[in-house]
């Protein structure tokens, strides 16, 4: 082992060690905590690691490593810890995010588990420094690949560090009295600049059934502007003010359709935009799957090391 | 009932599959692909009917999912032996689209009319019909996976080649379903992305058949084997996405996604 070149033994290994430090961090440090990397430190550290790709990837002669991760032999294990780290968060019972792990493992709250936190971020470093490598070496059957790799990095990158920037609240609104507050997780109670007033709470029911056909509140909203929307809110129809998305969440459910008041949930999510750039060039790179979907096209990219 | 007709159109289709299938071993090749779209127009207009007679498109239950299966599994078999001319894929993917039509006979699950709320959305159709095909080429894939470990001695490469284009376009199909469900989930719920366990698992297969692909880019002959195992614990877990994870007691109380079971 350690000998170059390196092959899949040296790639388990490691992804092995990664898991390790993650185990020591998780023991030493405690669970992620993920509202650390709120605004702004979520652009400094988004910064510091396209810098890391950037520099690495320059780099790349001389660092052996590098050239290393962007090969299978090192991709196939990672993902296989992924794979590994992610079934296990699918046997176990999550606790919410507010909420300590329930096993003294960690587990319980896995993605706050170091190792799992540190084998997404290896897969996004490789998946950033591969595109970096496509765009370095363009080639035009490259082009669903490369998307592809743009695509995942944004998305675990964007996605998990964003996350600390969402906020989701939700409104109680009562019949025809404006509402301008709503309440996180932790019961607090935020201030909007701009107030809902509910009018009107409608539901359709099946006949015969238990589950309601359609529930939708009718509404009026004033910004701070003094700027007046009608709107009716419902199910698969959010209704977006000023940065927010405003959904349907809930009702007098012993009343049913004669509830006198609506719940709302409201979701601000500044990253958005750039997860859905992500999830457009992941779509992009599928689609060109198809086209390039000959083993020998598709699969491009190593043979054009320098 | 729609459903107590389905024994017939589900039989005329299958004896079309099947005239299908032997005319691909013989080599007939035009009498194949007609037989097999004979079958599959049979199966899609039931599925028509079902859909006009229950207001609401056939996509909820686990039964009518099955439903969905057992047509792309032939119409994917079709594709791929339109394209690359492989004997056997009709006979597979025949054999397939009977075990889930069986199922669907003798264990038929209930089907009602209510559409919960969150499921009426433009996305419904397109999210759970892409997935239903990314399945059933990765069951086309499996099956070739298996027959190159347990039945062939010495498999040639050609084998090899086919389930990696099946596994490709499969992936494809993954891929732009779970986009789909993103986005559709940031409509519904919120959230484009809420680790729910049925997202969970859907990421796990989808991290799987992505460490499938990164292993038979190099040097796909070499590692055949390995790569063989992995389609086969890949399309377990795949399976553990679609449905095992309604009996797995982590899951059954708190996934959004349990509308197959109410």
């Amino acid at each position: 082992m350690w000998n170059k070149p390196w092959s899949l033994k040296e790639g388990v290994a490691i992804g092995g060690g990664l898991v390790l430090v993650g185990l020591l961090l998780q023991l030493f440090a405690g669970p992620v905590d993920w509202d650390v990397f709120a605004w702004p430190v979520n652009v400094i550290v988004l910064s510091v690691l396209l810098l890391l790709l950037g520099t690495g990837f320059l780099l790349r002669k001389k660092l052996y490593a590098v050239q290393f991760l962007m090969s299978w032999k090192a991709v196939v294990p990672t993902l296989g810890y992924a794979v590994l780290l992610t079934i296990v968060m699918g046997l176990t019972w999550q606790v919410s995010s507010e909420s300590e792990p329930a096993d003294p493992i960690g587990f319980s709250k896995m993605l706050s588990f170091w190792p799992f936190v540190l084998v997404y971020v290896w897969i996004a470093l490789m998946a950033g420094w591969v595109a970096i490598r496509q765009m370095a070496y363009f080639q035009f059957r490259c082009i669903p690949s490369l998307a592809s790799h743009v695509g995942l990095f944004l998305l675990l990158v964007c996605g998990s560090l964003g996350s600390a920037d969402m906020r989701r609240l939700k409104m109680y609104c009562e019949y025809e009295q404006p509402e301008w507050r709503a309440l996180d997780s932790r019961q607090m109670i935020h201030e909007l600049d701009w107030t809902i007033t509910l009018n009107r709470f409608v539901m359709e029911q099946y006949e015969g059934e238990a589950v309601p056909k359609r529930f939708a509140s009718e509404v009026e909203v004033v910004t701070r502007d003094g700027e007046r929307v009608r709107a009716t809110v419902e199910v698969n129809r959010p209704l977006t003010i000023d940065g927010w998305k405003v959904y349907q969440y809930g009702y007098d459910q012993m009343a049913g359709a004669g509830s006198r008041y609506s719940v709302f949930e409201l979701v601000r999510d500044p990253w958005m935009p750039v997860v859905y750039v992500g999830l457009a060039l992941l779509a992009a790179g599928a689609v060109g799957l198809f086209f390039v979907s000959r083993r020998s096209v598709a699969f491009e990219g190593e043979g054009v090391r320098p | 009932m729609i459903w107590d007709c389905f024994v017939y159109f589900a039989l005329v289709a299958i004896v079309c599959w099947m005239v299908g299938a032997v005319a691909a071993w013989r080599q007939s090749g035009k009498v194949a692909i007609m037989a097999t779209s004979l079958g599959l127009c049979v199966f899609a207009v039931y599925i028509a009917m079902m859909w006009m007679e229950l207001e609401r498109p056939p996509l909820r239950t686990m039964g009518e999912t099955r439903l969905w299966y057992s047509f792309f599994l032939p119409l994917a078999g079709l594709f791929i032996y339109a394209r690359w001319r492989y004997r056997w894929v009709l006979s597979f993917s025949t054999l397939m689209a009977i075990v889930f039509v069986c199922i669907n006979l003798f264990k038929p699950e209930i089907h009602e009319k209510a559409l919960v709320p969150a499921l009426q959305s433009p996305w419904f159709v397109p999210h759970v019909i892409v997935y239903m095909l990314a399945y059933a080429l990765m069951g086309v894939a499996v099956i070739l996976a298996v027959y190159q470990l347990f039945f062939v001695k010495h498999a040639s490469e050609k084998h090899g080649e086919a389930t990696d284009n099946m596994v490709l376009v499969g992936f494809a199909f993954l891929s732009l379903g779970m986009i789909m469900g993103a986005v559709w989930a940031k409509e519904a719920w919120g959230h484009y992305w809420t680790w729910d366990p049925k997202e969970t698992w859907a990421a796990i297969t989808w991290f799987a058949y992505l460490a499938y692909i990164h292993l038979v880019r190099s040097s796909p002959r070499k590692h055949r084997k390995w790569a063989n195992v992995m389609l086969i614990v890949s399309f377990c877990l795949l399976q553990m996405c679609w449905w095992g994870i309604n009996y797995l007691p982590s899951a059954q109380a708190s996934s959004v996604h349990t509308y197959s079971m109410q």
